[in-house]
């Protein structure tokens, strides 16, 4: 028997379509069109996940899922919105959500079975999960060679565009899991940070890359799990809403950024962290601008 | 001799009197000082009896001069030796003539009295005279300060007329000019002196001409006008005011006075800011509109891909009917996309940055593709010029004008990057094609949203306004300027954090 999901929206014609798409999949799938029909199934019913729309009539998204948490404190929960990503954030940070699934155009069956997957597994750590093609994989000790492996991983990138995104996220995110992540440097002691540190094999970074029809990818994880879902969601938040003089809060922040550019020049975003053994960044871009303008909220946090 | 009056005070010999009128003066007789109305009549002398100054001489003689409008005052005496030292010192003075009682008899005393008025008389007349020349002088002297005085409000009102900024022009009620500053010659375009003394038809622009000939026939019974109007001047924005000038000697309807201002300034705020508030709403709307089909978007192509999925779907044409709609519904999320990009507020991250960089990596994204495979890239750069702003969006700014310049030149022709500083504030980057041309009747309507001169489903006519709304944002400003065979987009950025709203 498959897990039990709950789909909660008020599009009766999504609610049918994805029903149909999941049950095929496997899963046993409950629907509600609003929240209130969803909580009496929720105290009625055991389930492994429930899936709700954000901008419903009545309760929204956000309230329905901690209204669940109270009942069923076990009780996976995701949300799934047409609306920009972006405009949920400090939602999300306040609610504790990490996963909002994007209903993009084209839609992506693939992407919202994964992270349905994903949650109920739990078994989300590997660039394989990602991406279909064949995967390369190394180690990082020091901070020299960080430049080189960025350009031998992007010179294997189908174009300039998908290239220059890469390299720039690489950028941040492989500093970021050196200096924070496997060496746990301060922000604010930049300038003390030494270029000359070799990192012990427990210290160590894994990169991986590949690529299959669509789209490209690049994973970068420590072995110290310190990134939390907390700081995450603080730090994009900081960086998307901003203050009375139109700039980002987050703009004279020692760190952060880092989440926040990454997340704006490339596609997928996602964050896979284990309390101190392992944090994960998966970095997606799709080819040819597909599921442009759409970015999820993908964070696993155990 | 003209007869004179003669007041006499206190005299008590009844034959003073007597011989006096009889001798042509009229006399009036009053008994004592204090009984004087002053100011009754004039006399041409005052006769008193010396027994009367019982106060002291200065006081009384200044009375006696008070009451007799400073008419020679003459002292009737018995006996010299009984006056007083002060009294003597100012007959000897002359400040008081004096008589004697005893003179009456023997025709002296007549004598006397004529010639005290004669020489009062003469002194009057002498004293004139001196009052004349002093006058003359003082006249002459005030009239040289007069002359100053016109000199410097002369000079002051062509002061204010050369240094006013407007354009200042007197007609008189003939419609001649009278007057024509520097600045009305410079906003209208009248050569120096061309104007003065003619006609303003035959020297004003044409539009200017035909408001002041609406002006004129606007004029109510009392023939006074007060207007204002704009009017357009090659590039600029006029405002033009008319004032009737009051004739100040008849108090009518004189000449015209009018001012012309350069508003083209005003105006153009007047617009952007319009413009602003217009966006601001249609972004609104559009927003939530484009949110709004992102959810209908979502379930067609969900649809759709589900019905080309299904094994029991073996009619090619349902299939290419299926596939047609999700090409379309891609199409319209395209769209949705750069809607929700383009009326996006969103947060921005400024940084110093150099230009060339971002044009270097704007060049990244585009050159490969084959739209640009017969185009040449021409450089001039200024080495590390500076902007300062948002990375992301300046790239999106220059890769949107790139875009439409490779477009514009069919994948064929020169596209030329330079870039200078302009003063200690703003970066200036030129993207120049030689492709085709705007044509100068659409030349205002290019940074409007959803304008476009591409194909259908080619473009959303969306870039050149996200590149205007980028810009203004970033507190910088975006022209154009095309003729055929060469298009410039200046889009001018700021260099400090200082400018940045500035």
């Amino acid at each position: 028997m498959g897990e039990r999901i709950l789909l909660v929206d008020d599009e009766k014609d999504l609610l049918e379509v994805l029903d149909e798409f999941l049950t095929e999949k496997g899963y046993q799938v409950s629907t509600a069109q609003n929240a209130s029909q969803a909580l009496d199934l929720v105290g009625r019913e055991q389930f492994d996940l429930i899936l709700s729309d954000i901008n419903m009539p009545g309760t929204k998204g956000f309230e329905l899922l901690a209204e669940v948490a109270q009942i069923r404190p076990t009780l996976k929960r995701a949300l799934i919105t047409a609306y920009d990503v972006r405009d949920y954030l400090r939602m999300a940070r306040d609610h504790d959500v990490g996963n909002i699934i994007a209903k993009t155009t084209p839609f992506n069956f693939d992407e919202v079975e994964l992270l349905i997957r994903n949650i109920l597994t739990e078994d989300v750590f590997g660039l394989s999960h990602y991406v279909q093609g064949a995967i390369s994989q190394t180690r990082l000790n020091t901070a020299a060679q960080v430049e080189p492996l960025i350009a031998r991983i992007t010179q294997d990138f189908p174009d300039n565009r998908q290239r220059r995104r890469f390299r720039q996220a690489l950028g941040e995110i492989m500093i970021n899991a050196f200096y924070y992540g496997a060496r746990s440097e301060r922000g604010d002691r930049k300038g003390e940070w030494s270029f000359d540190v070799t990192l012990s094999p427990e210290e160590e970074i894994t990169v991986a890359w590949g690529m299959d029809e669509e789209k490209s990818g690049v994973l970068v994880a420590d072995q110290k799990g310190r990134l939390t879902k907390k700081d995450v969601l603080y730090w994009l938040e900081r960086n998307t809403t901003k203050g009375d003089d139109g700039l980002s809060h987050g703009l004279f922040d020692e760190h952060g950024k880092g989440l926040f550019i990454t997340r704006e020049i490339i596609d997928r975003l996602i964050i896979n962290t284990k309390r101190t053994a392992r944090t994960e960044v998966v970095m997606l871009n799709y080819r040819e601008g597909l599921y442009d303008g759409f970015r999820p909220l993908w964070i696993h946090e155990f | 001799m003209a007869p004179a009056d003669l007041l006499l005070v206190g005299i008590a010999d009844p034959r003073l009197a007597e011989i006096l009128q009889r001798n042509g003066y009229h006399c009036t007789t009053t008994p004592d000082i204090a009984s004087i109305v002053p100011a009754e009549s004039s006399w041409a002398m005052l006769l008193v009896d010396a027994r009367l100054i019982d106060r002291p001489l200065d006081a009384i003689v200044e009375q006696l001069y008070f009451l007799n409008n400073n008419g020679p005052i003459a002292l009737c005496v018995d006996d010299p030796g009984a006056l007083s030292p002060k009294l003597l010192n100012a007959l000897r003075l002359g400040t008081l003539e004096c008589l004697y009682y005893a003179e009456v008899n023997n025709g002296l005393f007549l004598s006397r009295i004529d010639r005290v008025l004669l020489n009062h008389r003469l002194s009057n007349a002498l004293s004139q005279r001196q009052e004349t020349q002093q006058e003359k002088e003082q006249l002459q002297r005030e009239l040289m300060l007069r002359d100053k005085v016109v000199d410097h409000e002369r000079d002051l009102n062509a002061n204010i007329i050369a240094s006013i900024a407007s354009g200042v022009i007197i007609l008189d009620s003939a419609g001649l000019v009278v007057l024509m500053n520097e600045h009305a010659r410079g906003l209208l375009g009248v050569a120096a002196g061309a104007a003065v003394g003619a006609h303003f038809g035959a020297v004003l622009p044409d539009e200017l001409c035909s408001l002041i000939r609406k002006f004129t026939a606007k004029a109510g019974p009392s023939g006074c006008i007060s207007e204002v109007e704009r009017m357009r001047q090659k590039e600029r924005f006029l405002q033009v005011s008319a004032y009737t000038m009051l004739d100040s000697r008849l108090e009518t309807a004189g000449g015209l006075l009018l001012f012309v201002q350069d508003i083209t300034e005003q105006e153009q705020t007047a617009v952007q800011l319009y413009q602003a508030e217009k966006l601001a709403t249609v972004g609104t709307m559009l927003s939530g509109i484009a949110h709004e089909l992102r959810n209908p978007l979502a379930i067609i192509s969900a649809r759709s891909q589900r019905a080309i999925a299904r094994k029991d779907l073996d009619l090619p044409t349902a299939v290419k009917a299926f596939e047609s709609i999700e090409d379309q519904t891609e199409r319209c999320a395209h769209i949705v996309n750069s809607l929700l990009d383009f009326t996006r507020n969103r947060a921005t991250m400024p940084r110093y940055h150099k230009i060339a960089e971002i044009l270097d990596e704007t060049l990244t994204y585009v050159e490969y593709q084959h739209t640009f495979d017969n185009i040449r890239v021409i450089k001039n750069y200024q080495p590390d010029l500076e902007v300062f702003g948002d990375r992301s969006r300046f790239v999106q700014v220059f890769l949107n004008i790139i875009t439409n310049a490779a477009d514009a030149m069919d994948g064929r022709g020169n596209l030329r990057l330079t870039t200078t500083e302009a003063g200690p504030d703003f970066s200036i980057v030129e993207v120049n094609d030689s492709g085709s041309g705007i044509e100068q009747t659409v030349m205002h309507k290019i940074f409007d949203p959803f304008f476009t001169t591409k194909d259908p489903g080619k473009g959303t006519g969306l870039g050149l306004a996200i590149v205007r709304k980028v810009v203004q944002e970033s507190g910088g400003h975006v022209l154009a300027h095309s003729q055929p065979g060469s298009t410039s987009l200046f889009v001018k950025l700021p260099r400090t954090k200082e400018r940045l709203h500035g």
